[in-house]
């Protein structure tokens, strides 16, 4: 059988609701996000490791250890919740390689939520552990981070198997023999290495910012913040030239060394490099560091339409039914709403970091219009929807 | 070669995949309603501590939140992502049908998702840390977020029950396909749900203050009750009206078991109000063993029949009432360009149409008859039964094994074969296939 026929015929018969290259772009967009925030969670657990056996006799370790892990915790929140949005837009226009991944690794998927749900829960019994003192915490926290790094090997493995459609009958049939117990377990250990590695300068450059952050706090030791962001330089400079070395092995492996995606990307790393060793101003590294994952992200897409592409599946012929009423749902509920309530969380988040004691919003400051408009927004989106689905029903049922 | 969309077969003995779905699901319907409920919670309880200045309520909050975070946002935020997961494994063609229908309208839950997560941590982390005008402002938008999450998800499952109109299979627009006419009682129902787990949350943590300020517990346990007890009252009232807007084939299931439905239903109506009554009337006899132990059977003797019950009913589709429970296109969407299967596979069988049978299996032969019979038997079958002995999930052999070889054959082809079994999917075949089914289930009978 010809194997682009293969992949073809498992696209969905009700076709895509919209143009493939903007589900292209969404998902390189929203899992470099998630990215970023799964590479922060493990980096600031795993230092926090370190520093929970560090804590007792080193007064600046005892303040950064639980500010490491509570960056930890709500990274995984946030690393989860962006991480549905990649998910949704793979399997919309790379519904074969997701579906059979799932399908050939059923038994890890289902391992996959349960050992999450475990070693997350986990999670918060390390922070409640090192709250108290208790002796047992740095071993709560390393069984957590094991547990929470092998979610991340399974990951990997889903996206492993998706990109390869060559071996997935022999996967699937081993000898012509069909097995459907879905222990299937297929890893790249350079690519796997190269982004895990990635967590030591996502989290250096973040305590570069931390440090920056809590400058103009005068409850924070200039001293400690000094600490914390020669460790963060320390880290991020270290960390990027190991994952520039595995990201070169990778791309030589793909036969991607020299295509100007790859190029671009190791430019990127090197500004990047530049800008953490001088630390002049991390929220301008920061920004480069965003580039760089996107970069990342959009090589990763780059491999999977090479691979799919070479054997003949046709990802913009996929046959379309445009659909316009949810999409511009989407779109104003993503844009309007979502900018403004993001923004007025993420605003008070900064002034209340910022702040001694309790903030106040005054009336006009920008909290407080952000709050009001997304009090607003919120309100109308909810009529829009009720009006909405009333207008469908009544036609629907009365022939109104 | 006439070739279909199917994917690989995940088969899990004895259990079967649906039940790995279901027990997900489960779990994830009393973390995901108790977040919403409590949200809904936080705006009232907020609102009335800064309307009568009651500091005492934050505290209140703030414990509510912790729990919120692990039980919430761990288990619910990982469950919700893992329904989907299983689902994957278990229907691949279920979940893609319902992911190309609604994209859109997941990708606007996620915008919601998203501001659900950071403002959860906001409410409560910064609830010490910022003015409480503002506060309040931030509880009412993540009450409203809270909501709107549940608005966008209930038009995608009551479409996976069905889509409510014929319109959907005409125009084939997802609007169409969302507000069937049993989107919104389905969204109340649930709504009500909601508001009593936030109650029976509610008095986890109020009977667990009672040692510092026992007149607080007291107070708090005593709203709970009266919680609990109104989103009682608006689960039953609605879950009549949903049962209205159910289609003919669940009425067919649920005639089956209603009186086993409604003696459960009823006991549990009367247990939880003679409960909530208990907290309302004598707050102090509500410790927090009980209220923990009560959680646990509202999860485990309401919710997981009730999920098995909206799985059952289902049957025999798993989407939009075009998608079989074991993969097969059961009907023309001629709004989305979609075309029945089930006339292609009777005429040239699944061997030839399924792109995933081993080239060696594609024609049945004396030696591989029972080998075929077995691989068909899965494909066909196992999404709703438990093909081993002694397997939990509506076993098979026991249902089909003592009709012997034939019997089992000419069931297949004049009652399932015609589609003439409300409940089960139309799985027409060529004869040659039966004969490996038949002798395959036979085989296992002996």
């Amino acid at each position: 059988m010809e194997i682009s026929t293969f992949v073809n015929v498992m696209r969905d018969s009700a076709g895509i609701p919209f143009y493939p290259v903007v589900f292209q772009g969404l998902y390189v967009l929203t899992w470099a996000l998630h990215a970023a925030f799964v590479l922060l969670a493990l980096g600031s657990m795993g230092l926090s490791i370190y520093g929970s056996t560090q804590q007792k006799s080193d007064p600046y370790w005892k303040i950064l250890t639980p500010h490491l892990i509570m960056t930890g915790k709500i990274s995984v929140s946030v690393l989860i919740v962006l991480g549905v949005a990649p998910l949704l837009f793979t399997q919309v226009i790379y519904d074969s390689g997701w579906y059979v991944a799932n399908t050939l690794s059923g038994a890890w998927v289902f391992i996959f939520i349960y050992a999450l749900v475990i070693g997350y829960m986990m999670y918060y019994w390390y922070q409640s552990a090192n709250k108290k003192g208790s002796s047992a915490n740095t071993l709560i926290g390393i069984i957590s981070f094991a547990i929470l790094v092998f979610c991340g090997v399974l990951m990997h493995n889903f996206a492993v198997e998706a990109i390869s459609p060559t071996k997935w009958m022999d996967w699937y049939a081993p000898n012509g023999v069909v097995d459907n117990a879905g222990w299937n377990m297929h890893l790249d250990l350079i690519r796997l290495g190269f982004m895990v590695s990635l967590m030591i300068p996502v989290t250096g450059i973040f305590m570069q910012n931390y440090s920056r952050f809590l400058s103009t706090r005068p409850d924070f030791e200039p001293k400690y913040l000094e600490f914390v962001k020669n460790l963060g330089t320390k880290m991020a400079v270290i960390g990027l030239v190991i994952s520039a070395a595995l990201f070169a092995v990778w791309m030589l492996k793909e036969n991607l060394l020299f295509h100007p995606l790859s190029l671009a990307t190791v430019a990127s790393v090197v500004v990047l490099l530049v800008l953490a060793m001088g630390n002049k101003n991390s929220y301008v590294t920061t920004g480069i560091l965003v580039i760089v994952a996107l970069l990342i992200s959009a090589v990763r897409e780059l491999i999977r339409y090479n691979v799919m592409s070479g054997i003949g599946y046709d990802l913009y012929g996929y046959p379309m039914n445009l659909e316009w009423e949810t999409i511009i749902m989407f779109l104003l509920t993503f844009v309007v709403l979502g900018f403004t309530g993001i923004a007025f969380i993420l605003t008070m988040a900064w002034k209340v970091g910022k702040t001694e004691g309790v903030y106040t919003a005054t009336e006009g400051s920008a909290v407080s219009r952000l709050a009001n408009a997304s009090l607003t927004l919120f309100i109308l989106w909810i009529v829009v929807y009720f009006g909405w689905g009333m207008v469908a029903l009544f036609k629907n049922t009365m022939g109104v | 070669m006439d070739l279909l969309g199917f994917y690989p077969l995940f088969y899990v003995p004895n259990i079967g995949s649906a039940w790995l779905m279901g027990l997900t699901g489960a779990i994830h319907i009393m973390a995901s309603h108790t977040s919403v409920g409590a949200a809904l919670l936080f705006a009232f309880l907020a609102h009335k501590a800064q309307k009568e200045n009651r500091t005492d309520l934050y505290d209140y909050m703030k414990r509510y939140g912790m729990f919120l975070l692990i039980f919430s946002y761990v288990i619910g935020s990982i469950t919700g992502p893992g329904i989907w997961y299983t689902a994957t494994a278990a229907s691949p063609r279920g979940i893609s049908a319902l992911i190309h229908n609604f994209v859109w309208v997941w990708a606007t839950e996620w915008v919601f998702f998203v501001y659900e997560v950071l403002g959860v941590f906001a409410l409560i982390y910064f609830m010490d840390k910022v003015d409480r005008k503002t506060h309040l402002k931030l509880t009412y938008t993540f009450a409203i977020a809270s909501v709107g999450t549940l608005a966008l998800i209930i038009g995608i499952i009551s479409f996976m029950m069905w889509p409510g109109t014929e319109a959907y299979y005409t125009t084939g627009s997802a609007s169409d396909a969302f507000f069937g006419t049993n989107t919104f009682p389905h969204m109340f129902l649930r709504i009500g749900f909601m508001i009593m787990m936030s109650g029976i949350i509610g008095m986890i943590i109020s009977s667990a203050m009672r040692k510092e300020n026992k007149e607080l517990s007291e107070e708090l346990t005593q709203k709970m009750g009266w919680v609990s007890l109104l989103g009682g009252f608006v689960t039953v009232f609605f879950f009549m009206w949903y049962i209205d807007t159910l289609p003919s084939n669940a009425h067919a299931l649920l005639g089956l078991a209603k009186d086993s439905i409604i003696m459960n239903r009823v006991v549990l109506a009367i247990l939880f109000s003679i409960y909530f009554s208990i907290a309302i009337m004598k707050p102090q006899w509500i410790s927090r063993t009980l209220a923990i132990t009560m959680m646990f059977v509202i999860g485990i003797v309401g919710v997981w029949p009730g999920e098995k019950l909206r799985e059952t009913m289902r049957k025999p589709w798993v989407a939009g009432q075009y998608v079989y429970s074991n993969q097969i296109i059961g009907r023309d969407v001629p709004g989305k360009g979609i075309k029945s299967e089930v006339d292609l596979i009777a005429t040239k069988g699944l061997l030839k149409v399924n792109p995933w049978i081993p080239e060696r299996l594609r024609t049945i032969t004396p030696e591989n008859k029972l080998e075929v019979g077995k691989l068909l038997t899965r494909i066909t079958c196992s999404n709703c039964h438990s093909l081993d002995k002694g397997g939990l999930y509506r076993p098979l052999i026991p249902l089909a094994g003592p009709m012997g070889e034939a019997g089992i054959k000419d069931y297949m082809k004049n009652v399932i074969g015609t589609g003439s079994s409300p409940y089960m999917p139309k799985i027409a075949l060529p004869d040659e296939e039966y004969d490996a089914i038949a002798a395959y289930i036979a085989s296992q009978a002996n």
